[in-house]
């Protein structure tokens, strides 16, 4: 049976900028296990989240569902154990975006980082559905 | 690399905390039912690799420049500090299977 709840974007970065905990890191970036979670006003919807210890790692991450609103990543239920998430309610998802040359920009759908929003416990999960779900889904782009 | 033959139904177990079964084998296809701990992340190798190079792609020495996104429905992600009505318009919504809590401390076969 499946569960489906929706929550807000909500008020995670009160203060703009919070410190996330990723005991497993991210897939390839084992090593780094803090990161800041942070937002620059003239820079929304995008985030960063930069490795603590190390300002030169950081990613640029965004909410998935202001780029895909029918965005639906299966989350795996031992995964919602170790995020310690009692429900939908709980989790925060944010996608790692790609800047590419030319002014390119993709978003990964299929490595969707989700937080416990009361913790601040975080993994990057794999959905039970990514064979479903893109890598490096196009965003619009303005043209300037 | 170490090389072990194993029949259905058999195991064999590493650094005596995680578990790797046969569990079915159908012509070309054999399932695995791997048992670790939740600290012990099990990735199939192809999607594993495919999100790490997106990773390392992505990843940025330095903070910005950032692209504008053209899309009519982005809206302020509310991590600012602006709270504003109608925000979850683009709410956030995920899935997962429930089933009945289980000791965070056990360990389930997971398979493959």
């Amino acid at each position: 049976m499946n569960s489906i709840a929706r929550t807000e974007t909500g008020n995670l970065l009160e203060r703009n900028h919070c410190v996330v905990r990723l005991p497993l890191g991210l897939l390839g970036f084992e090593r780094c296990k803090s990161f800041t979670l942070f937002a620059r006003p003239e820079e929304e919807p995008f985030l960063w989240l930069q490795a603590v210890g190390n300002p030169k790692l950081a990613f640029l991450v965004m909410s998935p569902f202001i780029a895909v609103p029918d965005y639906l990543p299966a989350i795996p239920e031992e995964d919602a154990q170790f995020l310690g998430l009692e429900g939908p309610e709980d989790a925060l998802i944010i996608n790692i975006v790609t800047v590419r040359a030319g002014r390119q920009a993709t978003i990964n759908l299929k490595g969707p980082i989700v937080l416990n929003r009361r913790t601040l416990k975080a993994k990057q999960v794999i959905p039970l559905n990514a064979s479903e779900l893109s890598v490096a889904h196009p965003l619009p782009i303005r043209s300037r | 690399m170490l090389i072990l033959t194993r029949k259905l139904n058999e195991s064999i177990v590493i650094d005596g905390r995680i578990t790797v079964k046969v569990v079915r084998i159908d012509g070309e296809v054999i399932k695995l039912g791997i048992t670790a701990p939740a600290d012990v992340p099990v990735h199939r190798q192809e999607v594993y690799e495919e999100i790490r190079q997106s990773n390392e792609a992505a990843a940025t020495t330095r903070l910005g420049p950032v692209p504008k996104l053209s899309t009519p429905t982005a809206q302020p992600s509310g991590c600012a500090g602006t709270p504003s009505a109608g925000r979850n318009a683009a709410g956030q919504t995920l899935t997962w299977r429930s089933e009945p809590k289980t000791n965070a401390n056990q360990t389930k076969p997971r398979i493959v």
